[in-house]
């Protein structure tokens, strides 16, 4: 897997200016994508997943605004900033303009797919219209070209007898081929890296099996890049070969998906894929995460998943965790080989030489309620 | 196919409505305690025998329903009465005075739209910018402004002060040029917009007003739309989505609002008409009300409300045209 | 949406935070600014109707009061002048030969304009507010019986109101009031005829929410409860509604206001020597050649007023919609 990196994010910070405060959405976020691989984003809701990926294609909008970090995909600079004398950040030169992300990136480079297939496609024109406009102003191809590749397309992800569906509107298709549509959409402008924002999540159980049935084959056939947003670890499981754990504007854990399966280190993944419903296991005794996620207004000091972790302890509260590499063991026999990696890391300080286990058990503290005023520094 | 099919049955749906609008007009004008007889005939000295001349005469001696059923079975053969007062067929005085209403009211919508849209697009787009702000005061003006109002004083600015524009009459553009003396068609088209300007604006200020507001919170609100993010996604120009991708879906409410102001434009055409002294179905109302003429108010009425229900349903059959959603079937 | 038998019990819905909406619509300036004209122009209105020797003032019956001895003859009504001169159409102030003793100037009666237009408040918003209140109870009577009881109930009574909205409302309130007072139009079959015009504005919105409402959790609740059908309107689908209702009264009453003033202007509306702007724009319109400021003040005066109504109604609404909210 010595595939060259694509896309990489690096410390991106991504706040909206509303008036309760400033949502720190993505708050210092950084993993990378490579060719021909399936990048998993995983997280509750309002973790900042889609906030994450919509500011790769720079689509964040008032009173949103990318504060800091760098987004680079190939030699694109997307975004990027530098250091002024008086010590505030200023775009750099490099950084592609609104109108080079519109020609150079979206659609051509990097293309979108939507968590809901029935508001993502224009009520009003049919589908195949939409779909040849896509691959029209993405590909050099002429619009009977388009045209014929529209439906080429459509036919490739299941639609059957596409020329005749081709001038149906949308509300003649079902949720699961709305969604097939949008991901002949997506393949149809022949990008390299496809971001697909929970795609699945509105659709039913056997249709969610047979997107992703679809998507694995298409992917091998196109050698296309994903970056997969789930909030379902089965489903990270089922595609993804890495997968970045998010929480609160954070990542917590990163690594490939055997590692963060079966070499589990933070807490919040271990809760996440607690919660996979299982065979074994009802319903009723899945373990949720305790307690909802604070604000990301004023989000907790230091380690951000303090008020809600089992591990928690007072020192969780007072050091701000590193992201430190905690891999290498990828078969989890406690040796390293030849070809197991290093990308295994994890933001808990359990992990790190910081005095964690001298602290004492956050609960007997009984400071859980501690108030938190003002921005954490 | 479909869409005739469905055409046709709005068609038919209309049918008791313009019936029960027929008979609510008519209880109003004759089975109230304003008995139009006595109405007509009030402050002059007559005897009996008038009275009972003239009741003959309207058929006012008949029981009501007896009355109500004859005068359906005209309306159906398109006789809605006799004018007393103007002694004339009531159905030939609508047919004159329609022409002059019709072009004052849908100038107004032409006006109300074409200023309207492209400023709520803008507005939309220029979300709590500047333009935004003057849209939005142009347009709260423009609803809490009486409509012959504003006519009076386009009159006294345009026409009073500075006499550029002629201050009433219209000029009709399918009459005989030489009726006005003028040279040819040329110069009656330009005299007909001259003469449309004022009252066309005036009646139109209010429908203006809130097309552009109905125009920006469904533009705001479609460029907010997940298709239209991913159009963005994909590259598309501002330009195109702001005219395409997030436009046509928002013209929707537009062709709602359209049919249903015309009720609205309807009733402000009378007063217009009057302003401007156009002779139109609204001046007639009133000159027949005045003449106390009450098988035209009767008529004046019922073909206002008729106009009103074939204009719903055309914006209806529009409407099903742009959305394919609708499925001619049942939308209400 | 949780709901707990308490709630039920009280007939208690989960409504729209009233406190919420008070709160909303004092932040909003533009909405607060048209609570403050509708509230001068209610004051006004309330102060002119209440005060006997003001209303003679303004009624003509002594012509040649100027605005200038006001107070003085309010205080004491035994000092009134006999009636003198009447200067009529007198200009306004700023113009050639206008004086403060009429900044408005006279009317054809040599009555001062401007009290004669603080007098017409009072038409204005009583026509207003009444006839919205009959629309609006009419309107929410239909509505919510026709969406609650849905079938052929729903199918006649909403045909009857897209009957009645078919008719243009100014032709409507016309015909009315001009037949059914017998050929003797006044302000009282000016209010009923707007009420009725108003009707179907209301029941329409009422009914919407009705079917909607209907199919929530509380309401099937309350009917598996055994809860009447008239209380389960009364009480749960009524209260609920209320939010757009409040909204489009508001609204209304600028469009009744609106309607009145072009009924007034036509003749029809309350009759002299009763002072209202649309009457006095009637009067104004044939003098525009002449006294062309006859025609702007009672314009300015709806116009302000009816703006009053909209900046409230749209700063309401704003507080209501939840998608502004978020
Ligand atoms: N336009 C906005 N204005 C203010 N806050 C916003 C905006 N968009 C997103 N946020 C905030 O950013 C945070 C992250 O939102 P985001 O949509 O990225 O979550 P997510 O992880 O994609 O969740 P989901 O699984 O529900 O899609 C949330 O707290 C949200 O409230
Ligand atoms: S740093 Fe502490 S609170 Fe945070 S995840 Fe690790 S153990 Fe839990
Ligand atoms: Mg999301």
């Amino acid at each position: 897997m010595s595939n060259e990196t694509i896309l990489e994010v690096d410390g991106l910070k991504t706040h909206f200016y509303t008036e309760q405060g400033v949502v720190r959405a993505v708050d210092g976020v950084s993993f990378d994508v490579r060719e021909r691989e399936i990048v998993g984003i995983v997280g509750e809701s309002g973790a900042g997943k889609s906030v994450a990926t919509t500011s790769i294609l720079r689509l964040i909008e008032e009173p949103g605004q990318i504060v800091d970090g760098e987004i680079t995909y190939r030699d694109l600079t997307i975004v990027g900033f530098e250091e002024q004398d008086d010590g505030t950040l200023t775009p750099r030169e490099a950084m592609l303009s609104n109108r080079e992300m519109r020609d150079q990136v979206r659609g051509n480079e990097i293309a979108i797919i939507f968590q809901d297939p029935m508001e993502s496609l224009n009520p009003v024109y049919s589908v195949g219209h939409q779909v040849t406009e896509f691959i029209e102003l993405n590909r050099e191809l002429s619009g009977g070209d388009a045209r014929q590749e529209a439906i080429d397309m459509l036919r490739e992800v299941g639609i059957p007898e596409p020329e005749n569906r081709f001038d149906d509107y949308p509300h003649e298709f079902s949720g699961g081929m709305r969604q097939r549509v949008l991901i002949a959409m997506a393949l149809g402008c022949r990008p390299t890296l496809i971001i697909a924002d929970e795609p699945t999540t509105a659709l039913d159980v056997t249709v969610e099996g047979q997107i992703l049935d679809l998507v694995k084959d298409l992917q091998t056939k196109y050698g296309t890049s994903f970056i997969w947003v789930t909030h379902d670890m089965g489903i990270v499981a089922e595609i993804c070969d890495r997968v970045n754990v998010m929480y609160l504007g954070e990542i917590v854990e990163q690594g490939p998906v055997d590692d963060i399966f079966h070499d589990t280190k933070h807490p919040y993944t271990q809760k996440l894929l607690e919660s996979i419903p299982r065979p074994d296991r009802t319903v009723t005794e899945l373990d949720p995460i305790a307690g909802t996620m604070p604000s990301a207004i004023n989000p907790p000091r230091a380690c951000r998943f303090h008020t809600r972790c089992p591990d928690a302890r007072v020192a969780c509260t007072e050091v701000e965790p590193r992201f430190v590499a905690v891999g290498n063991d990828a078969d989890g026999d406690g040796d390293e080989h030849e070809g197991e990696h290093n990308d295994h890391r994890t933001a808990c300080i359990k992990y790190d030489d910081v005095g964690y286990w001298d602290s004492v058990p956050l609960e007997k503290v009984g400071d859980r309620d501690i108030q938190y005023v003002g921005d954490r520094s | 196919m479909t869409l005739l099919r469905y055409t046709i049955r709005r068609i038919l749906q209309a049918i008791p409505v313009l019936i029960g609008i027929s008979f609510i007009t008519f209880v109003l004008v004759n089975a109230l305690p304003g008995d139009p007889v006595a109405i007509m005939l009030e402050g002059q000295e007559v005897d009996q025998e008038t009275i009972e001349a003239v009741e003959r005469r309207y058929g006012l001696d008949r029981p009501f329903h007896e009355r109500f059923v004859t005068y359906m079975l005209g309306l159906i053969q398109g006789d809605l009465g006799y004018s007393f007062h103007r002694d004339m067929p009531v159905s030939t005085l609508m047919w004159i005075r329609l022409g002059p209403t019709l072009l004052l009211v849908i100038s107004a919508f032409v006006f109300a739209l074409v200023t309207a849209v492209p400023l709520g697009v803008l507005a939309a787009k220029r979300r709590n910018e500047p333009t935004d702000h003057v849209s939005r005061i142009i347009a709260l003006i423009g609803v809490s402004t009486p409509s012959f109002w504003i006519g009076i004083m386009l009159i006294l600015i345009f026409a009073v002060w500075l006499g550029w524009l002629p201050s009433g009459r219209l000029v009709y553009p399918w009459r005989d040029p030489a009726h006005y003396g003028f040279d040819g068609r040329l110069e009656l088209y330009y005299q007909t917009i001259r003469h449309l300007l004022l009252p066309m604006v005036a009646l139109g200020t209010l429908q203006m007003a809130t097309i552009m507001r109905i125009e920006r919170s469904s533009m705001v609100e479609s460029l907010q739309e997940e298709y239209v993010q991913l159009a963005r996604a994909y590259g598309v120009p501002e330009r195109t989505i702001l005219r395409k991708h997030a436009f046509r879906s928002a013209q929707l409410p537009i062709i709602t609002i359209v049919g249903l102001n015309l009720s609205t434009a309807l009733g402000g055409a009378v007063l217009i008409e009057t302003v401007f002294e156009i002779n139109g179905m609204g001046r007639l109302l009133i000159q027949s009300i005045q003449q106390l003429d009450y098988q035209v108010v009767m008529g004046v009425t019922i073909v206002l409300a008729t106009i009103f229900v074939i204009g719903v349903i055309i914006t209806d059959i529009s409407y099903a045209y742009v959305d394919p959603r609708v499925s001619y079937g049942d939308r209400d | 949406m949780a709901t707990t038998e308490g709630q039920l019990g009280d007939g208690e819905e989960p409504q729209v935070g009233w406190r919420h909406t008070l709160a909303q619509v004092r932040n909003d300036p533009t909405a607060r600014f048209g609570l403050y004209i509708i509230a001068i122009a209610t004051s006004v209105a309330i102060f002119s109707a209440v005060d006997a020797n003001l209303s003679r003032l303004t009624l003509g019956a002594y012509h040649d009061y100027t605005i200038g001895e006001w107070l003085p003859v309010l205080e004491n009504p035994e000092t009134l002048p006999p009636p003198g001169e009447m200067q009529t159409y007198q200009p306004p102030v700023f113009a050639e030969g206008g004086s403060w003793d009429n900044p408005l100037g006279t009317d054809q009666s040599g009555r001062d304009y401007l009290s004669r237009i603080i007098y017409g408040a009072r038409i204005s918003m009583a026509v207003g507010f009444f006839a919205t209140f009959l629309g609006l109870t009419g309107g929410v009577a239909i509505g919510a019986v026709a969406g609650y009881y849905g079938g052929w109930i729903d199918d006649v009574l909403m045909r009857f109101v897209e009957i009645i909205y078919s008719i243009p409302a100014l032709v409507l309130v016309i015909v009315f009031t001009v037949f059914v007072s017998g050929g003797n139009p006044d302000v009282i079959y000016a209010i009923l005829g707007v009420g009725i015009a108003t009707v179907p504005v209301f029941s329409r919105i009422i009914r919407s929410r009705v079917l909607s409402v209907r199919e929530m959790d509380y309401v099937e609740a309350a009917r598996a409860a055994g809860v009447t059908d008239r209380n389960i309107i009364r009480r749960h689908i009524i209260p609920n509604s209320f939010a757009p209702v409040l909204v489009y009264a508001t609204l209304q009453i600028g469009f009744a206001i609106l309607i009145v003033a072009g009924l007034s202007f036509l003749g029809y509306g309350a009759q002299p020597p009763t002072p209202d702007w649309g009457q006095m724009l009637n009067h104004a319109h044939g003098q525009m050649h002449v006294n062309p400021w006859m025609s702007i003040w009672p314009g300015v005066a709806i116009l302000l007023t009816i703006m009053g109504f909209n900046l409230f109604g749209d700063g309401l609404q704003d507080a209501l919609d939840p998608r502004i909210d978020n």
